[in-house]
């Protein structure tokens, strides 16, 4: 079947609790995810949205699994673009997994289509927002401001 | 494209491109981050380049095509332990450094011209650990995790 994946892993000093309540809390998403927040009941089921600081919803969905500190899936569709917005819907897995004093955290985000740009865009937010909640988790500050867009 | 295989991954780094280019051609920072390999290389365009494991064992080996300090070395790179991946042949390994904001992006790129290689299936793996490990150790002073799962 055609589909477009990114794969993101990194290796976070903190503990599953933490790194769970980084990836769901309002207030800490906002602080390394460039003033972006997600709002969420996150339990099965739950509406999902992604709400930006002037207020814009770019892209929403459903929290399709939810299983604390382990693992999260959500149904991922963009709203803003309109030609991100005809892919459809996109799955977005989040897997912790305790390694020594550390957490494994994998993101995989796919589309049932090739050539994806909604996948295209994700490979380049990712990493920025991952390096930023690593730093801080680890170091307790972030390490780009929110308006680096490279 | 659909010929060969490719690994690709960005990471952001509170530290200078400087630093960062110490901590990636250095072999004494490079045994801290990197399970503690040894990596033997004069790091000169045609110098070979050779990885070991920490007991000596030959792990990969090749030779260092393009290198522009502090922001690029571009190395062919040939696995030498495990008899199938070295059948494949020597992959491409580029490492980018570009300044961003007070930090640094890293970007590495594997590449080997044949689809869906154990090589570079492989190096996705252990990427990842490395470069967390690398991370971390230039912004707090200490790697994130000694325990890698497959270790």
């Amino acid at each position: 079947m055609p589909r477009s994946t990114f794969v993101y892993v990194t290796y976070i000093r903190t503990t599953p609790e933490q790194l769970w309540s980084a990836l769901t809390d309002q207030e800490f998403q906002k602080q390394y995810w460039f003033g972006v927040h997600c709002e969420s009941e996150w339990t099965p089921g739950s509406s999902w949205k992604m709400v930006h600081p002037d207020g814009r919803i770019t892209d929403a969905g459903e929290i399709l699994e939810s299983d604390p500190p382990r693992r999260l899936v959500i149904r991922w569709r963009h709203e803003d673009k309109p030609e991100l917005k005809a892919e459809g819907d996109s799955l977005c897995t989040m897997e912790l997994e305790p390694t020594g004093r550390a957490v494994k955290l994998s993101i995989t985000h796919t589309i049932e289509r090739e050539s994806s740009k909604l996948i295209t865009a994700v490979s380049g937010g990712w990493p920025r927002i991952i390096s930023n909640l690593k730093s801080l988790l680890e170091t307790g500050s972030t390490i780009l401001a929110s308006g680096s867009k490279r | 494209m659909s010929a060969s295989s490719h690994f690709v991954y960005v990471t952001i780094i509170r530290t200078t491109p400087a630093k960062l280019w110490e901590a990636l051609t250095d072999p004494k920072l490079i045994r801290q981050y990197w399970y503690g390999v040894n990596v033997e290389c004069a790091w000169t365009k045609g110098a070979p380049w050779k990885l070991a494991f920490p007991d000596g064992r030959l792990a990969d080996a090749g030779e260092i095509l393009e290198i522009a300090p502090p922001r690029r070395i571009l190395i062919r790179w040939q696995n030498e332990w495990n008899p199938e991946m070295k059948a494949e042949g020597p992959s491409c390994c580029t490492i980018d450094l570009e300044p961003l904001d007070d930090a640094v992006k890293l970007t590495i790129t594997h590449d080997l011209d044949r689809p869906e290689s154990r090589f570079i299936r492989a190096v996705s793996g252990a990427w990842p650990y490395t470069l967390a490990n690398l991370k971390s150790l230039l912004e707090t002073g200490a790697v994130a995790t000694n325990s890698h799962p497959g270790h």
